[in-house]
């Protein structure tokens, strides 16, 4: 199967580069933690009180109108099935420990999630691309009032809705914000601002996860506190401080572009030429490279590429879709060579999945 | 003012410690703060700082401070349906069912205004169904506070209608069942 035909069939809504701030901020997911009244919380639940709140789940979610989920129990899934689903982001890693009766129900686009059995009996996750904190909230708070409809909640008064963790309780809402800011990195400004943006009940930290280091700079923003704020008020407070970030990265591009354009330029045609032109290519060469080329693109020095190429890449490049593609386990140098491979190939089309499947169909 | 940790650059950031008895200050600079272990950022952490956190303040002076030694081993109130002791519940950052909340009442309020800058009130969304009488009781709180705002400031008629809107909405909360049922 050619690397195109494997892309188009997996690519999940979130992953193109669409949505107000795009060249910026890559995609906004809003997460509620429910719990069910009645039901002891996963962590000290049986096997056989899992699978019971997973029935119940399943139950409410088929009454859902107008949207239809599918409901998959992690128990089924292949470990490389599982690893498939943390890389989209559809799933945590959490809740793929086989040992837990861990499922989750994805709608047809996969912009919802709903995961049962993680941390909490219930997390709706929603994704959309870009910068959409209103749409996403909107998106994911209408499933949870068509679930309350015939679920009973654990809510208290002063707690308001209960979780397992108390960092959670309250609003239960996670909103965050994924965002390439390669130019507050260069210029290190962004270790000042991630000090400034903990005080706001805001957290930063790297996507990947693991590291201090952001990879691929790219980083994600969410709120801490879920307790004595609405959710307007908090992705109100996400917005504004995106929106100042987005601001201050720009104006970092552009000083950067205006004091040492050649050097500039020099450093994004030579992640480019890695590459298009590479053999082997660990990830983190892979995931600095991408961002050095996204800036590239953003400041239209690089041209002729399109921007969801790079969203597809920065998804497929992970270890693992490249085995799901080669549909055998792969040792770590087999991977670094088998991404060279899906780099040359996708960068030399210049073109998108979605892109050329409108050409073919024109 | 210089960092008082590298004495190097200039203090830029504030860290107040509040205890029960005292205030303690610290200034340092943006460097030192950032990597100053009462201002731990560290991206993976997320999770698991919050067990830290509560863990750490077990074996500090916070909440047992005002309590005598012996009482120091007692593992607190447990609860009834999942077994979780409030000892436990610090030393691994979860609660294990939604009794938990109930059975920790007492001591959750300084749990989350740690956790939560300080907040210990929900303020969000409200399920459907006990959207009715939240609205009320909401109501209710605030025709209160604008009486007494009218009382303090001498104004007895504007006072005296909201009272009778108060009690009105009373009766209206006192129809819709039992006071005490709050989950």
């Amino acid at each position: 199967m050619s690397f195109e035909k494997f892309i188009k069939q997996e690519l999940t809504g979130w992953m193109v580069a669409e949505g107000e701030h795009a060249d910026i901020v890559l995609s906004t997911r809003i997460r509620l933690a429910r719990n069910l009244q009645d039901h002891l919380f996963p962590i000290s639940a049986t096997f056989e009180e899992a699978k019971r709140v997973s029935e119940v789940v399943n139950q409410a979610v088929d009454t859902i109108d107008n949207q239809k989920f599918t409901a998959t129990d992690m128990a089924d899934l292949s470990t490389l099935e599982r690893q498939i689903l943390v890389e989209k982001h559809l799933v945590s890693p959490q809740l793929t420990d086989p040992k837990k009766h861990g499922s989750v129900l994805l709608s047809e686009d996969e912009t919802i999630s709903i995961m049962v059995n993680e941390e909490d009996h219930i997390r709706v996750q929603c994704i959309y691309p870009g910068f959409q904190i209103d749409q996403a909230y909107k998106h994911a708070d209408q499933v949870d009032s068509e679930l309350e409809k015939s679920l009973d909640y654990a809510f208290d008064e002063s707690f308001g809705y209960l979780t397992s963790c108390p960092s959670n309780t309250g609003t239960g809402m996670r909103a965050s914000v994924m965002m390439h800011l390669p130019a507050l990195t260069i210029t290190k400004q962004i270790e000042r601002i991630i000090p400034a943006i903990s005080r706001l009940g805001m957290i930063v930290r790297g996507s990947y996860g693991e590291g201090s280091e952001a990879l691929g700079n790219i980083y994600q923003i969410s709120n801490q506190i879920t307790l004595g704020k609405s959710e307007q008020e908090v992705l109100k407070d996400l917005e504004s401080i995106s929106k100042r970030l987005i601001a201050h990265e720009k104006k970092s591009r552009e000083l950067l572009l205006s004091k040492s354009e050649v050097h500039l330029e020099n450093r994004l045609y030579r992640a480019l030429g890695t590459l298009t032109h590479s053999r082997i290519l660990p990830s983190a060469e892979a995931a600095k490279c991408l961002s050095d080329v996204r800036l590239g693109i953003d400041l239209g020095i690089i041209k002729n590429i399109d921007m969801t190429i790079l969203n597809e890449l920065m998804i497929f490049m992970q270890s693992g879709f490249l085995q799901q593609y080669a549909g055998e386990e792969l040792t770590s140098d087999e991977r670094d060579i088998l991404r060279a491979q899906l780099f040359r190939d996708r960068l030399a089309r210049k073109n998108s999945v979605e892109q050329q499947q409108d050409a073919d169909e024109s | 003012m210089l960092c008082e940790n590298c004495k190097e650059r200039t203090a830029t950031v504030t860290f107040k410690k509040e205890t029960p008895n005292d205030v303690t200050e610290r200034h340092l600079c943006d460097k030192c703060a950032f990597y100053s272990q009462t201002f731990s950022f560290s991206p993976d952490q997320e999770p698991l700082s919050i067990q830290q956190f509560l863990t750490h303040w077990l074996d500090g002076t916070d909440l047992f401070s005002d309590q005598k030694l012996d009482e120091k081993v007692d593992s607190g109130p447990e609860c009834p349906d999942c077994g979780l002791t409030f000892h436990r519940f610090l030393d691994i950052g979860k609660f294990g069912c939604a009794t938990c909340y109930e059975t920790f009442r007492e001591q959750l309020p300084r749990v989350f205004a740690k956790l939560h800058n300080g907040h210990t009130q929900h303020r969000g969304k409200i399920p459907a169904s006990l959207n009715e009488r939240f609205a009320l009781k909401r109501k209710l709180e605030d025709i209160r506070t604008k009486m007494r705002y009218a009382v303090d400031e001498e104004r007895f008629e504007e006072a005296a209608t909201l009272r009778d809107e108060a009690n009105q909405v009373k009766q209206q909360l006192d129809a819709g069942g039992d006071d005490q049922h709050v989950i």
